[in-house]
């Protein structure tokens, strides 16, 4: 089975807000990944564009959360080639890994917040660590101002358990803006959480990508979320990139593959 | 070839065998990673700090009340045999030794072991269950230093210090015991202990200690960091961080007894 690419345009998209160039964040080539017997990737490809949101729609199983871990080297890929800003992940040595993952932020399912620190301790758990320099006042100024950006500076002193489903992923969206990323990977931001509390994600999602200039590749069920952030999708089914194109494209599509995501 | 040779022996025995040896191999690499890391920066002495908190102060109660009964309950039981012999003077020297030497240090470990053990297991587990180790991993932080470096230099670095708080609230505690039936001094108590006991007592329980320590950190985070998904995985890394570290502590014992016992220690 071979990817129905479609050409990018890079001049009209779905989600307008950012500007696209032809910068690659991400190229993904022949990607291969097996858990034993179960053959996850099986030849995946797709590339990231500077400013562009990708959103990635599958089946529950098929993979996508494993790609997006594959990026961010949380999972070691078999074989292919996996390049973030040019650097090739399988490469990388652990401290250039994690020099790389600073521009990279990453959202979970689970919003994965430490449950052991406040809203603020969350926040500023990544930015003392990488950036040392950073005085007590600067710090306090960062997570107060990506807080404010997501609406929940007044939650600053509370622990996650007192946090709401939503309010849960805001926070792991401020985490994850608060070293200012070039990249955001979204694993499922809006599952589990009401129609209406999933809007709000999904417009904070469209308002910090505009604000930090960020490129995002969005993991989502949600077909609102993904008509509404995406400059591309791409639908990963048997472990490859099936087709990628841009939302009302897909939506037209005869395929039954394809369609069955649009019913 | 070799290699292959040996996949097909560890294939070729019994399930439980082949998990046994695998949780052994597995607990092996994560203490040589261990013993890898400590030496290279960054240091996480904040969170040793906080986590030696934790594991010390906060186990400090339950450590003292369990050190003190420890130590009535030997000496009152002891008392009635040593009076048939007319040896009753030498209870202090007795409840001494046995303290410092093996009762102290191994039901403090034990104790560590359920409480510290399992909390730690239980703890990391639900880390890795919520993704959280996954989510400190992709800010750029070695969860390994900050999780398990720092919660295995604490837990070693505070097991021999309840071990000698425990002992002296042991002793405290003989010394109560006594005065119900006797009229002694505390002076003429801690005498009598000290005549008896020496440095060779004292010190090898302190250096097998810091091993209990070791091995209680070691087990509760290696459980915790290897659990499984799902909530029942959490349970499982809790429950098995007890048991193996209770049964290596006694390992430990039985080891440490034969060394000091070679070098003439006993």
């Amino acid at each position: 089975m071979t990817s129905k690419n479609i050409a990018i345009d890079k001049t009209e998209s779905s989600n307008p807000s950012v500007p696209i160039d032809d910068l690659e964040m991400i190229r993904i080539t022949d990607l291969h990944k097996s858990f034993g017997d179960n053959h996850v990737l099986r030849g995946f490809n797709l590339s990231l564009h500077r400013g562009e949101n990708v959103v990635i729609l599958g089946k529950s199983g098929s993979g996508k959360s494993i790609l997006i871990k594959c990026i961010v080297g949380l999972i070691k890929y078999d074989s292919g080639s996996l390049k973030v800003f040019g650097k090739e992940i399988k490469d990388l040595s652990h401290t250039d890994l994690d020099d790389l993952r600073v521009k990279i932020g990453f959202v979970f399912q689970s919003s994965a917040l430490y449950d052991s620190m406040t809203v603020r301790k969350n926040l500023e758990f990544p930015l003392r660590r990488h950036n040392l320099h950073l005085k007590a006042r600067d710090v306090e100024d960062i997570v107060k101002n990506t807080l404010q950006d997501v609406g929940l500076l007044h939650a600053i002193d509370l622990m996650p358990s007192e946090l709401s489903g939503g309010m849960r992923k805001r926070v792991g969206l401020a985490r994850a803006l608060v070293l200012n990323p070039d990249i955001v990977l979204y694993d499922e931001p809006t599952t589990g959480l009401d129609p209406m509390t999933s809007k709000e994600i999904t417009n904070l999602m469209m308002k910090t990508q505009e604000k930090y200039n960020t490129s995002s590749i969005i993991i989502s069920h949600d077909m609102d979320c993904a008509k509404r952030t995406s400059n591309r999708m791409a639908i990963l089914s048997e472990g490859i990139c099936y087709t990628v194109g841009k939302y009302s494209e897909l939506e037209k599509s005869t395929d039954e593959i394809v369609n069955s995501f649009f019913l | 070839m070799n290699q292959k040779k040996t996949i097909n022996l560890l294939a070729s025995l019994p399930k439980g065998l082949h998990a046994f040896f695998e949780e052994v191999g597995g607990t092996t690499r994560f203490a040589g990673r261990f013993l890898r890391e400590i030496w290279f920066p960054p240091y996480e002495f904040k969170e040793v700090i906080r986590q030696s908190y934790e594991i010390g102060y906060r186990s400090l109660p339950l450590v003292g009340i369990t050190s003190f009964i420890i130590g009535l309950v030997l000496t009152l039981q002891s008392r009635p045999t040593l009076a048939e012999f007319g040896a009753e003077s030498w209870l202090p020297a007795m409840v001494g030794v046995s303290i410092l030497r093996e009762i102290g240090p191994v039901i403090t470990a034990l104790i560590c072991a359920g409480k510290i053990g399992s909390s730690i297991g239980a703890e990391l587990g639900s880390m890795k269950v919520t993704e959280q180790i996954d989510a400190m991993e992709v800010s750029g932080t070695n969860p390994f230093k900050y999780i398990v470096v720092s919660r295995v230099v604490a837990t070693t670095l505070m097991i021999p210090l309840l071990v000698i708080v425990g002992d002296a609230i042991s002793l405290y505690g003989s010394y109560l015991a006594i005065n119900i039936n006797d009229k002694v001094t505390m002076t003429l108590y801690f005498q009598q202990v000290f005549e008896k006991v020496e440095f060779s007592d004292a010190i090898p329980s302190v250096i097998k200690s810091f091993f209990f320590g070791f091995c209680i950190g070691l087990i509760g985070t290696y459980k915790g960091y290897h659990s499984k998904k799902g909530t029942e995985g959490v349970g499982q890394s809790a429950n098995s961080s007890v048991v193996v570290s209770s049964l290596l502590i006694f390992i430990l014992d039985l080891l440490a007894v034969q060394i000091t016992g070679f070098f003439g220690y006993i």
